[in-house]
């Protein structure tokens, strides 16, 4: 593979990337095949020493939706950081889906215990209005009171939980990076 | 990698040259790891000049990428007397 057809691929490979970050990777890869040359190799035993330009791509591009993911936190990013991430190798089908697969499941739950915490009282009072008697009317007051502070605490919680859940995935999918290229 | 660039800046051929020596590794994948350590703020980089040739770009290490460097290295040292105690259990004589 000589030079241009490297750099080709690779840029094609980055093309979901925005141009900056693409072109400050390429310059990366262009200096090195420039002092390779200069120290008397050919561009074919350059590139070939360089890698496989599809796994450097991968690589490149989970690297940089983690650091996305890490600067702008949202679910979406989050999302890419993961696929980018399994698109490095079946071990991480495993591995990284599996975990998170789970990790969304139980917090949605939790969300799901929250919201019917807080949206219960609403509920009762809408389906059977104020009851007459005026200690069933306390009881419901108190009840109420207590499902929406319940609700409430664990909501705060959850939303704590899940940015620290957050943080750490991502820790654990550039560990993850790290793992596969074996270093 | 860290520790290539500690004693003075280094630039991108110079690093992957220095680790493909000692380690069989696609060279490739060592510019992914400059850029990771760079967002992390380990590493700060910029252009040079060279007498012949394009500008290199160079890899200078932060305050922040020295404290990590040291406490890589020693957590490797605790890792390493490990093994080498392991091993010298195991087979009654010092591998080291």
């Amino acid at each position: 593979m000589t030079r241009r057809e490297f750099m080709d691929e690779l840029g094609a490979l980055l093309g979901g990337l925005p141009d900056k970050e693409r072109l400050d990777i390429l310059a990366d890869y262009t200096e090195h095949f420039l002092m390779g040359v200069k120290q008397g190799k050919s561009e074919h035993e350059i590139a070939e020493s360089l890698g496989n330009p599809k796994l450097l791509a991968k690589e490149l591009l989970a690297g940089y939706r983690i650091d996305q993911a890490q600067s702008n936190a949202s679910v979406g990013n989050m999302t890419r950081a993961v696929i980018a991430t399994i698109s490095l190798g079946f071990f991480n089908v495993v591995f990284v889906l599996g975990p998170f697969m789970a990790l969304i499941g139980i917090l949605m739950a939790c969300y799901a215990i929250s919201v019917s915490l807080l949206v219960a009282p609403f509920g009762i009072y809408l389906q059977y209005g104020v009851p007459a008697p005026s200690h069933e009317r306390l009881l419901l007051l108190f009840g109420s009171l207590t499902s929406l502070g319940l609700g409430g605490m664990l909501g705060v919680g959850l939303l704590r939980l899940t940015k620290w859940l957050y943080r750490q995935f991502l820790r654990y999918l550039q560990f993850n990076v790290q793992l596969i290229r074996g270093k | 990698m860290l520790v290539l660039a500690a004693n003075h800046d280094r630039y991108g051929y110079e690093l992957v040259d220095r680790i493909s020596e000692k380690f069989h590794i696609a060279e490739g994948t060592v510019y992914p790891l400059l850029r990771r350590l760079t967002q992390e703020g380990f590493f700060t980089t910029y252009l040079r000049e060279s007498q012949e040739g394009p500008p290199r770009k160079y890899y200078q290490l932060t305050e922040q990428g020295r404290r990590y460097m040291n406490d890589l290295i020693l957590e490797w040292r605790i890792f390493d007397r490990g093994v080498n105690q392991i091993i010298k259990e195991g087979l009654g004589y010092d591998e080291a």
